[in-house]
């Protein structure tokens, strides 16, 4: 699923098995980004490894395969290329594991969608400075 | 076998010991006793010595008295021997009364008073009557002889009887002290046999009562201390025997007791994690729709949006709301069940009805699953609360979408049978191992759902099995993994329907 196709422009992979929360991420990190999404493990590793995203919006409980064998994946194969990982979980004591796991920033459930725009505008920049 | 009691082992050993002491104390008295004949035969005679000798001295009398009137003729002189003459026919019956007893010094005594008598009539009163007339006569030496002759064989049984009287005494004595000695000695003896008995007595009373009681105390003092394996080594007389029978019984209950409340311990550790982990699903499954409503109602309060974008927003709010909702009421419903307050208002209704208007709310929510219903008969009568089993009805067909990820068709039969209405769900999803199969109706039990990322509260079943029991029916499944599962409900036909 392509939002933007603009060359230059970032992409952002989200893994999120509510399709309303997929929904909202849509809508909160706005237009500008080049946008993939899926709603269990298995299909969020093969969109990386597809994609190469600049940063995954991941969270923990997918079917499948858990968003914590992703995160573990993601950072085996693909831990020099420079991609952004930010795990969301409703569970609140989930953050050490994560970070422990390689994520780069963790947000919890319910958010408040200023917060997840600011960390994408300050992991990605800014889709306007970049068009 | 029960053994002899203590307390008759101690009766019977102390009766033994009284008989023992009695004995001794007869023998000792046996003694005495005979120290006692002793001394009054001695005094016995000392009589008859003093008898004899009084005899002998009228004897004498008699003599003097003859002889003093031979020799002068005066009749004067005879005063002694006729005063004796009198004397000892009374005299004599004394000695004999006093030798009655004893036959061979009774023979001699009346031997001695026939002698005598023989004496004093073929001899004194012929001398006597012979004198005034022919006092030459008696002075002859013929008749002095006679009566030597006479006084002779007097005097001889008076020493045969004094003899005879001394041996007897002497016999007597000796047999007396003989016999007082042997009492004294085994008196003695028995006395120490006693004294050795007696301690024995305590010896033993220590060994069976005190040495029992010692080993219960420390017992019961490890007891105390928390050993409930410690046991005693049962047996022994009577009442100990009960003794450390009861004390292991006790024991081996205060065991039973501590493993029991252990294991209350344990099942209210394992209710407390179960609560813990109650408060830690209900918290992470309330977060899921309340990011959805948190989220977009900030976006719809602070962003610009189109008319058509608010409206597919404000539905999701909607709809995460009653999810919410409903997740609050599955909670509530289990607390219900915990304090058994389910409360049902049955009605008379269709069954078919329920279960067509629960698919057709279930088959707008995924695209991936088919839902084939087919409703054998119409109507199906059961007496029921309609929006409990509208819930149960929505939980199955819910849990048949959730646990076939990959999509497939959802069959849902209705049907009436021997009395029963059916309805069964099949899936074509992961199905359910057998392992795990025995709690699939127990609370928060979700399997490898959370793991999975398959939302739920682990309510849902035991909810729904509780509603159907609590209409007197039954609710089962048939699972294997891999192979989809089938869960089906019976209820029984409303009478009249």
């Amino acid at each position: 699923m392509t939002l933007s196709v603009e060359a230059r422009s970032k992409t952002i992979l989200i893994c999120e098995d509510d399709e309303n929360l997929r929904q909202l991420i849509r809508v909160v990190i706005g237009a500008g980004y080049h946008i993939v999404e899926s709603g269990d493990g298995d299909e969020a590793l093969e969109l990386a490894k597809a994609h190469h995203p600049d940063l995954v919006i991941l969270d923990l409980m997918l079917p499948r395969l858990s968003g914590m064998d992703v995160l573990r994946l993601l950072r085996r194969e693909s831990g020099a290329d420079g991609t952004h990982i930010l795990v969301m979980s409703a569970w609140p004591d989930a953050d050490g594991a994560a970070i422990a796991a390689g994520a780069d920033a963790f947000l919890q459930k319910p958010f408040e969608p200023d917060t997840l725009t600011a960390i994408v505008q300050e992991v990605l920049g800014d889709p306007e400075a970049n068009a | 076998m029960r053994s002899v009691s203590l307390s008759t082992r101690i009766l019977a050993a102390s009766a033994v010991l009284a008989v023992l002491v009695a004995g001794v104390f007869a023998l000792l008295a046996h003694a005495v006793w005979t120290l006692d004949d002793a001394r009054a035969r001695e005094a016995h005679s000392k009589d008859v010595r003093a008898s004899t000798v009084v005899l002998e001295k009228l004897v004498i009398d008699l003599e003097t008295g003859l002889r003093g009137f031979i020799l002068t003729g005066n009749p004067r002189l005879l005063q002694p021997y006729n005063r004796a003459a009198r004397e000892l026919p009374r005299r004599s019956l004394e000695l004999e009364r006093l030798v009655s007893g004893n036959p061979g010094q009774l023979h001699r005594a009346q031997r001695l008073r026939a002698e005598i008598f023989n004496y004093i009539r073929d001899y004194g009163n012929q001398i006597v009557n012979i004198a005034p007339e022919n006092l030459a006569a008696v002075q002859s030496g013929d008749s002095t002889e006679e009566g030597k002759r006479s006084t002779d064989a007097i005097r001889k049984q008076f020493d045969a009887l004094l003899r005879a009287e001394d041996t007897r005494a002497a016999a007597s004595a000796a047999s007396a002290q003989t016999q007082s000695h042997r009492a004294i000695g085994v008196g003695i003896s028995a006395l120490l046999v006693c004294a050795l008995l007696i301690l024995l007595f305590g010896l033993y009373l220590a060994r069976s009562t005190a040495e029992p009681v010692r080993e219960v105390a420390s017992a019961a003092t490890n007891l105390a201390a928390g050993d409930f394996s410690v046991r005693l080594a049962e047996g022994g007389p009577g009442e100990v025997g009960e003794l450390t029978a009861a004390f292991n019984h006790m024991a081996e209950e205060l065991e039973r007791r501590g493993r029991e409340l252990q294991s209350q311990n344990e099942m209210l550790r394992e209710s407390e994690q179960k609560k813990s982990e109650l408060i830690r699903i209900v918290s992470h499954e309330l977060r899921t729709p309340l990011a959805s409503i948190i989220g977009f109602t900030s976006v719809l309060l602070n962003r610009d949006v189109s008319p058509e974008e608010r409206r597919t927003y404000l539905e999701i709010v909607d709809r995460e709301g009653k999810r919410l909702s409903g997740l609050l009421n599955d909670f509530l419903d289990a607390e219900r069940l915990d304090q058994g307050h389910l409360h049902l208002a049955p009605e008379l209704i269709d069954v078919g009805k329920v279960v067509a208007e629960q698919v057709r709310l279930f088959e707008g929510q995924s695209d991936k699953h088919t839902l084939d219903m087919e409703l054998r008969q119409r109507p199906l009568p059961v007496h029921g609360d309609p929006n409990r089993l509208a819930q149960v009805v929505g939980n199955l067909l819910s849990n048949a979408i959730k646990y076939s990820p990959e999509g497939g068709t959802v069959r849902v039969v209705a049907e009436q049978e021997n009395g029963l209405v059916r309805v069964s769900v099949r899936d074509e999803g992961l199905g359910i191992p057998e392992e795990l199969q025995q709690q699939v109706f127990a609370k928060f039990f979700r399997g490898d759902a959370t793991a999975s990322g398959i939302p739920g509260s682990g309510l849902g079943l035991t909810i729904a099995r509780s509603v159907v029991e609590a209409h007197g029916g039954r609710m089962d499944f048939e699972s294997g993994r891999g192979e989809g599962s089938v869960f089906w409900l019976e209820l029984p036909v409303a009478a009249g329907g």
